[in-house]
């Protein structure tokens, strides 16, 4: 009996910090700029497909988890100084504009993969066994590194400097510019860090589920969700939001038929919103 | 500020909305030796109806809707579902079924998302109906009842009388005529008082709230009418195709009907025809060459940003000014009326 | 897939598969890129006799890429071989490939065009059974055209004028399922399948066979195609001491699920998988290690030692060398062989009449006498055919696999219709 409920801890919490991952970029750029990034999953999808290509290249695929992150960070910066900073003033456009840009970059791995799908092998393979239970050492990494990632991160936000004028800018853009702080240089930055997030959880992702074109689509309506779910404005609103949905979409399956459980927890999602507009955290604007 | 010596003495929209005509009029004699390209035009008209069920609700409401394709699944689904169940289908049943499915499901939903105590904001009215259009693709996905992922096939055919419909130029007509009806309604209604306020809602939701109109209410009943019109447009894809699936369903159609719109240009009605005609045509031809096969949704997803950045008012922006896609309301309003852009 | 939203198009439209083996083989053979589209092998020899035109609705693109572009390398094959030794009655046979792309959204619309534009007086394809259901409509009712299915399928598919050439239920099970449980001793079964007919029909087919002969099946679950996590499935086998997985999950769900499974160690503590489509080309989806030990009912496996199969392999790979995709028979390529084989046949039945109530009748009693695995008989009035089954147990060398016959059944009938 305990080993179930070890076992079920372990899939929920493996699953769930997939998505904090991808929702913890997600949120950073939703709570700084006030815009949903329609592309985000696609900056998944280019983790993922860093990833491949490194295996393809023959180097270690550690590489790829490394590199990721950062190619993916280059892309996001580009794009942001160039497209999307336009966007800031109107959110609906933005989503609009995102979106455009996440179907290019969809559209151009999809010809590149020729429609295929891809396996990506794990770093490190295997599992080991405590007691009388395996645990596959990837999931474990997976969920190391993001509890990692949280920490970093929010050590950055609170104990530095940059992490001080990123909350000033959070809490009174207006104020923030008169009191010198350079906003656009923070939103491309805050862009950047959002995108590297997305492609290092693409990476770490990508030896469990496969490599396709469509990859980031799936993530994309359960991170707003999460965002939404959690509250826009703060760090730790996304973090809630994502684990309270994956949480909920790892145990709804127990609970009823598997064909119910997918949509529901959008529509109790959703509901939540409808009711609790600032979420669980909210804060700051909405 | 616009006075009357520069505004141009005729409208472009009316133009464009004659040659429309005529051209969809005259294609199927055209195309007569062509089977597949009748086909093809047909799916164009169905189509544009869903481009312009969005067009009511972003071009004169600013309700940015990524689900309009949930209601033109759903009734899909319906009529498809009635015709495997209930082996019936006759259009005299298939067509009110199918625009009540839409009208019903728009309603509640507009209702769920619109309506309560606190006013929703656009991000949360775009996402939930993002959100609703995924979730029922989702939920169709795992439904045995409903064909699961591979969707219902084999539909039942259409019957007009004793006649059933196939695709070809009968049902080609079939679907003219609807477009017809329901572009002409819609315009009908955009132009009137009722299209007035949505036409203040879309400039300034805030100053006719303080006006003293429920714009909630408003913009609910846009959103049930444009329900319906994907219905039924829905409908009219289901029979033609002969099947029905969650691809239709979910986001991927749903934005699609956004690119349809804002290329031909949101506001106007006849722009999504166009944009539609425009995309579904190229993408036919553009099938059979391999090489730009693979480069056609990158181009598109080019032109989708290049409208959305630069040219926002799509298309059609290029001919028609200002002044005249924001347009005149009311009975008298075929002459143009000082009214402020 | 999935069945993802965007979906690989928005209508009308598709990716061809690039051919990047066997290019010089296909120029040689005299392909050309089609004008009106497609991809077409108009036959080499210029002849007066207008072509018979054959229809290839297969998937190039997207989950089910590995099986579809075997099919597709396969009917250029036989259809080269026909061409070369002298074509049907002096008529040559031209190919049209239209890609189904694993969505059955997509497929319709491609195959109307097989249809409406290229008129073809056979189509032969779809691999799963929701891309059949999709496409027999437009085919066969619509287009009043010839259809033959090539893939093992769930049975029950009765419909004039669409033949099956693969194996049925009752080939595949009838004598697998009774050799898993008295010869390999297993008893609790599971069943996780993917959520659409094949699955279920089987299911319904397998578990009367494995109740008859003293097995249990533990639970039977579905699950959508592109479903990703399997905890829940596992914890289900390992809790209820499943010793035999009987698996009809197919990709894009498969590859996750196999390999959860492997890395729960299920197969180290000593179960047992068996999967009816498995074979020598699922190397495309997995490691070898992943399918050691795996049970499989085919008609035709590579490791068959009779002179004509061996003969037809290596002309085969003469013509495609170093593919990844191998004429195998999970992935419809012995059933495409065996539906254009038949049809060849039947033309010459009718002495070259091409209309479909002509063609149809010779099919229905058409003989082969030899094939990948042995030949086959149409059963008359029944749409399917016998054919020699297969069992055989998957064996992991390196990074390669190869499947040891453990049984042989002479023309299984297919007890279907």
């Amino acid at each position: 009996m305990l080993e179930n409920v070890v076992t079920f801890a372990f899939d929920i919490l493996s699953f769930t910090s997939v998505m904090v991952l991808i929702v913890l970029g997600l949120g950073v750029i939703a709570s700084m700029m006030g815009i949903f990034n329609f592309a985000h999953g696609e900056f998944v999808l280019l983790g993922g497909y860093t990833a491949f290509l490194t295996q393809d290249a023959g180097l270690n695929p550690w590489w790829g988890i490394v590199l990721a992150p950062l190619i993916v960070g280059l892309i996001g910066l580009l794009l942001e100084r160039s497209v999307i900073q336009k966007f800031y003033a109107t959110p609906i456009i933005a989503m609009l504009g995102t979106y455009a840009i996440g179907l290019v970059i969809r559209e151009i791995i999809r010809s590149l993969l020729g429609g295929h799908y891809k396996s990506v092998s794990e770093p490190w393979p295997g599992f080991f066994t405590v007691g009388r239970l395996d645990f596959s050492i990837w999931r474990t990494l997976i969920i190391a590194i993001t509890v990692s990632v949280i920490i970093v991160s929010w050590l950055l936000l609170t104990k530095t400097a940059i992490g001080l004028r990123i909350r000033g800018s959070l809490e009174n853009p207006m104020l923030a510019r008169a009191c010198g702080i350079s906003t656009g240089q923070l939103y491309a930055l805050t862009f950047a860090y959002g995108s590297a997030l997305a492609g290092l959880a693409g990476a770490l992702i990508v030896p469990l589920y496969q490599l396709s074109a469509d990859m980031g689509l799936r993530f994309l309506v359960q991170g707003f969700l999460s965002v939404m779910l959690g509250g826009v404005g703060t760090f730790e609103g996304p973090v809630v939001g994502a684990a309270a949905v994956g949480a909920l979409a790892a145990s709804l399956p127990w609970l009823v038929l598997p064909v119910l459980a997918d949509p529901l927890v959008f529509l109790i999602a959703l509901a939540f919103v409808k009711v609790r507009p600032q979420g669980f955290v909210g804060k700051g604007r909405t | 500020m616009l006075n009357r010596s520069s505004a141009p003495r005729f409208g472009i929209l009316p133009i464009v909305e004659a040659v429309t005509l005529a051209g969809i009029l005259l294609a199927p004699f055209a195309l007569w030796s062509r089977p597949e390209l009748i086909t093809l035009a047909t799916n164009v008209l169905i189509l544009a109806l869903l481009g312009i069920s969005f067009d009511l609700c972003w071009g004169y409401s600013g309700i940015m809707s990524f689900g309009q394709a949930l209601f033109f699944g759903v009734a899909g689904y319906v009529v498809a579902l009635v015709g495997r169940d209930l082996d019936f289908s006759p259009i005299s049943g298939a067509l009110p079924l199918a625009a009540l499915s839409g009208l019903l499901l728009a309603l509640a939903f507009a209702g769920f998302l619109l309506l309560g105590r606190k006013k929703p904001t656009n991000i949360f009215i775009a996402l939930g109906t993002l959100t609703g259009s995924y979730a029922a693709e989702r939920l169709v996905s795992g439904w045995q009842y409903v064909g699961a992922g591979n969707g219902l096939s084999a539909v039942k055919l259409l019957q007009i009388g004793p006649i059933q419909m196939v695709e070809g130029v009968p049902f080609y007509f079939l679907a003219l005529v609807t477009l017809l009806v329901c572009y002409c309604g819609s315009r009908l209604l955009v132009r009137s008082q009722f299209g007035l306020v949505l036409a203040g809602i879309r400039q300034n939701e805030e100053r006719l709230t303080f006006l003293g109109y429920r714009v909630q209410i408003y913009k609910t009943i846009i959103f049930s009418l444009a329900g319906m019109i994907a219905g039924i447009a829905g409908m009219l894809f289901t029979y033609h195709q002969g099947y029905i699936g969650p691809g239709n369903m979910g986001p991927g159609l749903s934005t699609t009907a956004v690119l349809y719109c804002l290329f031909g240009g949101a506001g106007t009605l006849i722009g999504p025809v166009l944009g539609t005609a425009t995309i579904e045509v190229v993408s036919y031809i553009l099938a059979d060459i391999d090489r730009m096969k693979q480069i056609w949704p990158i181009i598109l997803g080019i032109v989708l940003l290049a409208v959305v950045v630069f040219k926002p008012t799509g298309i059609l922006g290029f001919f028609v000014s200002d002044r005249e896609r924001i347009g005149s309301y009311g009975i008298r309003g075929g002459k143009q009326r000082r009214t402020k852009p | 897939m999935s069945q993802e939203y965007a979906t690989q198009r928005q209508s009308g439209g598709v990716t061809r598969r690039r051919f990047l083996t066997g290019a010089s083989a296909l120029a040689s053979a005299g392909w050309v890129a089609g004008s009106a589209g497609g991809w077409l092998l108009r036959p080499e020899r210029a002849s007066a006799a207008t072509p018979i035109k054959v229809g290839i609705a297969t998937d190039i693109t997207g989950a089910l890429a590995p099986f579809g572009n075997a099919n597709w390398q396969v009917a250029q094959f036989v259809v080269t071989e026909i061409n070369q030794q002298g074509n049907i009655l002096g008529q040559p046979i031209e190919l049209r490939l239209e890609d189904t792309a694993s969505d059955p959204k997509v497929a319709i619309g491609n195959v109307r065009k097989l249809i409406q534009e290229y008129r073809a007086d056979v189509v032969l394809g779809g691999i799963t059974s929701a891309m059949r259901q999709a496409i027999k409509d437009p085919i066969v009712n619509r287009g009043r055209t010839l259809y033959i299915y090539p893939q093992l399928y769930e049975g029950q598919e009765c419909t004039k004028h669409l033949y099956c050439t693969g194996p049925t239920p009752a080939q595949q099970c009838d004598e697998l399922i009774p050799y898993l449980i008295k010869k390999q001793g297993r008893k609790r079964f599971a069943m996780p399948s993917a959520n659409y007919v094949w699955p279920q029909l089987l299911n319904k087919y397998a578990r009367k066979v494995i109740e008859a002969h003293g097995g249990e099946v533990v639970f039977e679950e579905y699950y959508p195609l592109d479903q990703p996590e399997y905890s829940a499935t596992i914890a289900k086998i390992r809790v209820g001491k499943v010793d035999c997985v009987f698996n009809t999950i197919i990709p894009p769900g498969l590859q996750p699920f196999v390999k959860q499974l492997y890395e729960s160690g299920f197969q180290r503590d000593g179960g047992m998988i068996s999967c009816l489509y498995y074979d020598e080309n699922l190397l495309n989806y997995h490691p070898a290690q992943e399918m050691d030990g795996l049970f499989s009912c085919l008609d035709y496996f590579q490791s068959i030692k009779d002179p004509f199969s061996e003969g037809l392999q290596e002309r085969y790979n003469k013509m495609f060398p170093g593919t990844k995709y191998l004429f195998t028979a999970g992935v419809a390529s012995t059933g495409m062989y065996r539906g254009i084989k038949f049809y060849e046949a039947a033309v010459k039945a009718t002495n070259g009449d091409l209309s479909r109530e002509a063609v149809s009748a010779a099919i229905d009693k058409a003989t082969l006498a030899s094939g990948p695995g042995g030949g086959a008989q149409m059963v008359p009035g029944k749409m399917h055919c016998k054919m020699n089954m297969y069992v055989a147990r998957c064996k992991a060398e390196g990074n390669k696999t190869h499947y040891d016959i453990i049984g042989k059944y002479d023309m299984v009938d297919p007890k279907e219709c």
